[in-house]
């Protein structure tokens, strides 16, 4: 009789933490798999967009709050553009893959997911939705992206890169074939 | 009669044994109550307890480890996931194995990432393992003193000037001199320690909660609610034996 409330006690504990112990980051692609996703014929090298003046302070405004770091790579090629940016979503960054051509957005993915729950947003019948986006004179999408219940944040932080990444492309002169 | 004597006796020495025990009980009550009282004309609001092991005993430890790399101009050290460039904290990093100095800017690495930071600390830049193309990094280091090396899986890759590529190292390259950790520095392993675990309650709240019982947790407040009812057993067999005492000295009168 003990041992079989030991034993109910001991796999009740371990389902309520089972969700925790799956908290784990998951990485739907690496670097490497996005930057050739992005330049199928050949891998342009790498250029830096530093953070400051006027482009740190539109960053700020983009984002509600400074990025968390003061120079970000990217890779540029025939005005097309691949940036690897992150956000947190509640509690830690999502890391997002986005490759801007021309001035929309050719495709946004989420390279690492960390939190807990919203891990819809990872699915590409999410992401799609930013498919040839493009930032309009507000700093805001040119439609809106559909939320997704319990992942609200996360959305908004994919939102959020999302027009950071159309801003940047531009403000790096990537957008003019620079 | 006999048996009443004997019952009082028993209360006597009953009530001799709850003052002595309930003595030092009351004296501290006495001494925190006025302190309490007068807490905040001697700033014990504002001041904070700093002893370790009240500290300890708030769950406010130090780090377990504190590991320090040093550089041309910085200490670099590691407590836990935090790091401090010589005392200041500035970023987050898992296990933290070595920094290195080169142009104005340090390369700190932890096991899955490189940290760039400029002069004063500020984060440049973070940058996976995974995007080097590199797996868990083992060590980092400087190969003639200027080209910044990481070695993982037993290769070594080899950073460009601005840090944005990095390639495998040829064999017949030098070997790099790897960061090391060095001990670190009292007074900075001091520092370091306050600053982690933060600033503590402050001493009112100590006194408050010894007040109380409540920082022995619930066994205190237990305790010290069979301590209030043996001073309450104080006051009343203390009553009872006064009125005896005056009733029979009335009679031998």
């Amino acid at each position: 009789m003990l041992m079989n409330q030991i034993r109910t006690s001991l796999l009740l504990i371990f389902g309520l933490s089972l969700p925790s112990l799956l908290a784990a980051a998951t990485v739907y692609e690496s670097q490497a798999e996005f930057l050739a996703r992005a330049f199928s014929d050949s891998q342009p090298q790498p250029g830096i967009a530093w953070l400051s003046g006027e482009r740190k302070s539109t960053v700020q405004q983009l984002l509600g709050h400074d990025y968390p770091a003061l120079r970000l790579r990217y890779w540029c090629q025939d005005q097309r553009s691949a940036w690897i940016l992150e956000e947190v979503g509640k509690e830690l960054p999502i890391t997002v893959g986005i490759v801007v051509d021309k001035d929309y957005i050719k495709s946004l993915r989420v390279l690492t997911y960390r939190e807990n729950r919203g891990g819809e947003v990872a699915t590409p019948s999410f992401t799609d939705q930013f498919n040839h986006r493009v930032l309009q004179e507000n700093g805001t999408l040119d439609a809106a992206i559909d939320g997704i219940s319990g992942a609200t944040l996360s959305v908004k932080a994919l939102t959020r890169l999302a027009t950071m990444a159309l801003f940047l492309h531009s403000d790096t002169g990537c957008k003019d074939g620079a | 009669m006999a048996h009443k004597k004997a019952k009082a006796s028993a209360v006597r020495r009953l009530h001799r044994s709850f003052g002595a025990g309930a003595s030092l009980f009351l004296m501290f009550m006495v001494l925190s109550g006025l302190t309490i009282n007068h807490s905040n004309g001697l700033g014990l609001d504002q001041r904070h307890v700093t002893q370790p092991l009240l500290l300890g005993w708030y769950g406010l430890g130090g780090p377990e480890n504190i590991n320090s790399f040093q550089t041309a101009e910085h200490w670099l050290s590691f407590a836990g996931s935090q790091l401090y460039l010589n005392a200041a904290p500035v970023s987050t990093i898992s296990n933290g194995i070595g920094a290195v100095s080169m142009g104005g800017m340090i390369v700190v690495a932890g096991s899955d990432e490189l940290l760039l930071l400029d002069g004063e600390g500020s984060l440049i830049e973070r940058l996976s393992a995974n995007a080097i193309g590199a797996g868990p990094i083992e060590s980092i280091g400087l190969l003639e003193g200027q080209t910044v090396t990481v070695k993982s899986m037993g290769q070594l890759w080899l950073a460009d000037a601005e840090l944005l590529s990095w390639s495998p190292s040829p064999d017949s390259a030098e070997a790099p001199v790897w960061s090391l950790p060095q001990p670190t520095p009292d007074t900075l392993r001091q520092t370091l320690s306050r600053q982690y675990r933060g600033e503590g309650p402050s001493i009112e709240r100590v006194l408050l909660e010894f007040n109380s019982g409540r920082i022995f947790g619930p066994v205190g407040v237990l305790v010290y609610d069979l301590l209030a009812l043996a001073v309450g057993f104080l006051a009343v067999s203390g009553l009872v034996f006064w009125s005896r005492g005056r009733r029979n000295s009335k009679r031998k009168n």
